[in-house]
């Protein structure tokens, strides 16, 4: 079943055209990321669905119901915003409960509710503490438990943990996750972050300057990017672009470089490609079906358990991911073996998968 | 001298000549005119005896002076009219423009400067217009009252003594309220907007957020602008110069006008001090209400 319906919508500011013919259809009970970088239009497009900005034209359904035109409260969605948004001058069970409080609802009812989203949460011991008594992790938490005592149809997330520390946040991100499956709720989640939308997503819509590039599940937009942008951002560290033209006999040659690449498949002499590498499919050791091209190492960056191998390659920076610790040095010369089966083409001028 | 030289330029010493200049400022600004302002009250203070310290010493006579004066209960109750009124107008219509130039509109943020107009002008002219304005016989007001069948009759608004306290106060209103307004503004925006726009998520209507949110929010600005706003008031002087010179028969007249025309027009200086003893007891009053109010900030 469908949970939210997003059909040609539009929106501007002004002259600004932030959301471009947006069509997103979202089930029940599923965990959708929207994903981009800063200013893509994934923040304006949250915001829409709850209500909170305006918008120019299409149409959303939130559970089978048009909802353009209807106030926030209507709507039947929570909302956990990036900055928190916290009453200030509530406690922590106030907070919560606050919106069960306009609602009048039974004093007991109010009380277990918020009890219950308390211990899910691990807020228990701290619901008669202000908000500047917590700590980020727990207003983080607190964000949360004000959306679960309400029991929404939807989550909406705006980037709920980038104020965390890289630890807290990992944690964060298996415990919303666990929190979704649990509540059987049907989430939205705004980051920039494409590791989070990966790990914790069923779902990725990847935006760039309002329009959506791009929609499936986080391993199709992996393996099949339908564009450069796509295949550059989804994925760490990112895939290498090599700049080549198409020969007379169909092979491809690298720009500042005489390397013919043979491929087995028709392309049109002198169109001008991407080709994409991610780094995990680049070794330094010969592999099934592969090619080899002269590289230099520029620098390595070891993790311990990966090391990430940056070479130079045709004047351009290639990285090769590694798993464990290879034995080469900086300045060292090397065979940079390319597996075939892998390789992505995008059209220059397009920028599209070919 | 050296180690003194040092010690300024890059010690301690450079913390302490900040605070000793401070300090010094205030010692001879505030705390002495305000002591000796105490002890003149306690003392018999004439011409004669104005420039020597030497006076005789007569306790609290000075204040039972000045209750049993006939005029000090009307004085005392114009005073009480005087400061409720003006704060009770002043921050309702204040709050209420600010709200209102919160809200997004063109212009918004330039109307809410054009505002500010009213502060800037000396009291003393402001008096002198609003005399025109409040004049009985060629007067706007009393024109367009009675123009638009309000009033029956003209209004003698300076010289009939049922009114003249309250044209003060109207006065004193409209000088007050861009002060309020800009106060109210810069505290309202302070309050983040996704704070409200979680409220709205929540289910609050407008009316519901600004009781359960903005209320509570704006406690610190609003016990700020009421204490500013009394401690204002009480000071209000250039107008009541302007418009009656607390007229007629004391009719309009406030205690620091009244400790005023002690001090410097009947030269009875001693009760002018008692007066303004007993104002500032009242100001140090409200002055630590405002402390408390500013000790309650939230932080975001």
């Amino acid at each position: 079943m469908l949970q939210i319906e997003i059909d040609h919508l539009n929106k501007h500011y002004g002259g600004f055209h932030a959301l471009k013919d947006v069509n997103i259809s979202i089930k029940q009970g599923s965990f959708v990321a929207l994903v981009g970088p800063s200013g893509c239009g994934k923040s304006t497009l949250l915001r829409t669905l709850a209500g909170l900005e305006k918008t120019s034209s299409g149409d959303v359904r939130i559970a089978g119901r048009s909802v353009i035109g209807k106030p926030p409260r209507e709507r039947d969605v929570a909302m956990v915003f990036q900055s928190y948004a916290l009453y200030p001058h509530m406690d922590v069970e106030h907070n919560m409960n606050y919106s069960m409080r306009l609602k009048r609802r039974p004093k007991e009812e109010i009380s277990e509710r918020t009890r219950t989203a308390a211990e899910t949460l691990g807020l228990g011991n701290l619901l008669d503490r202000l908000p500047k008594a917590l700590s980020g992790g727990q207003r983080q938490r607190v964000a949360m438990g004000r959306a679960i005592v309400r029991n929404p149809k939807v989550f909406l997330f705006d980037e709920p943990l980038s104020n965390l520390d890289a630890a807290l946040r990992v944690h964060m991100r298996s415990e919303i996750r666990k929190l979704h499956e649990r509540l059987n709720a049907t989430s939205v989640y705004v980051t920039h972050d494409q590791v989070e939308a990966m790990t914790m997503a069923d779902h990725v819509v990847v935006m760039r300057a309002g329009v959506v590039e791009q929609q499936g599940s986080p391993l199709d937009l992996y393996d099949r990017p339908a564009n450069r942008f796509v295949a550059g951002f989804i994925g760490s560290p990112a895939m290498n672009f090599l700049p080549a033209t198409a020969t007379e006999n169909g092979a491809l040659v690298l720009d500042n470089d005489s390397t013919q690449i043979g491929l087995n498949r028709h392309i049109a002499a002198g169109c001008k490609f991407w080709i994409g590498m991610r780094p995990e499919h680049l070794s330094l050791k010969p592999c099934v079906n592969d090619m080899a091209i002269d590289a230099t190492v520029t620098g390595i960056e070891s993790t311990g358990s990966m090391t990430f191998v940056v070479l130079e390659v045709a004047s351009q920076p290639v990285v090769l991911a590694h798993s464990g610790r290879p034995e080469t040095r900086r300045g060292d010369q090397v065979r940079l073996h390319i597996s075939l089966d892998n390789l992505h083409l995008f059209d220059r001028e397009t920028e599209l998968a070919a | 001298m050296q180690g003194i030289i040092r010690t300024i330029r890059d010690g301690s010493g450079f913390d302490i000549l900040l605070l000793g200049l401070a300090l010094l400022y205030l010692i001879i600004f505030s705390a002495f005119p305000i002591i000796y302002n105490i002890i003149m009250s306690l003392q018999t203070v004439d011409m004669f005896t104005l420039t020597s310290f030497n006076r005789p010493f007569v306790g609290l006579q000075n204040y039972y002076d000045i209750f049993s004066q006939p005029v000090a209960r009307t004085i005392f109750w114009n005073t009480v009219k005087f400061v409720v009124l003006s704060i009770v107008f002043q921050l309702s219509i204040g709050f209420g423009l600010a709200l209102f130039f919160q809200q997004d509109f063109p212009g918004a943020s330039y109307l809410r400067g054009l505002f500010l107009a009213g502060w800037i002008m000396p009291a003393l002219v402001v008096g002198a217009i609003w005399k025109w304005l409040f004049a009985g016989d060629f007067g706007v007001i009393n024109y367009v009252l009675t123009s638009l069948g309000i009033a029956d009759d003209r209004i003698f608004w300076l010289s009939d003594p049922n009114v003249a306290l309250y044209a003060v106060i109207i006065a004193n209103i409209w000088l007050g309220i861009p002060f309020n307004m800009i106060l109210l503004s810069v505290g309202l925006a302070s309050i983040p907007r996704d704070v409200y726009e979680a409220a709205e998520l929540d289910g609050a209507g407008a009316f519901e957020r600004f009781r359960s949110i903005t209320l509570p929010l704006m406690r610190a600005q609003l016990g700020a602008v009421i204490s500013l706003g009394v401690i204002f008031t009480l000071q209000q002087f250039d107008l009541i110069a302007a418009l009656t010179q607390g007229g007629p028969a004391d009719s309009s007249n406030v205690a620091q006008y009244w400790s005023w025309q002690f001090s410097f027009q009947t030269y009875e200086i001693s009760l002018g001090s008692a007066v303004s003893v007993l104002m500032i007891i009242f100001v140090i009053v409200v002055a630590a209400v405002y402390v408390r109010s500013t000790r309650h900030e939230h932080s975001y």
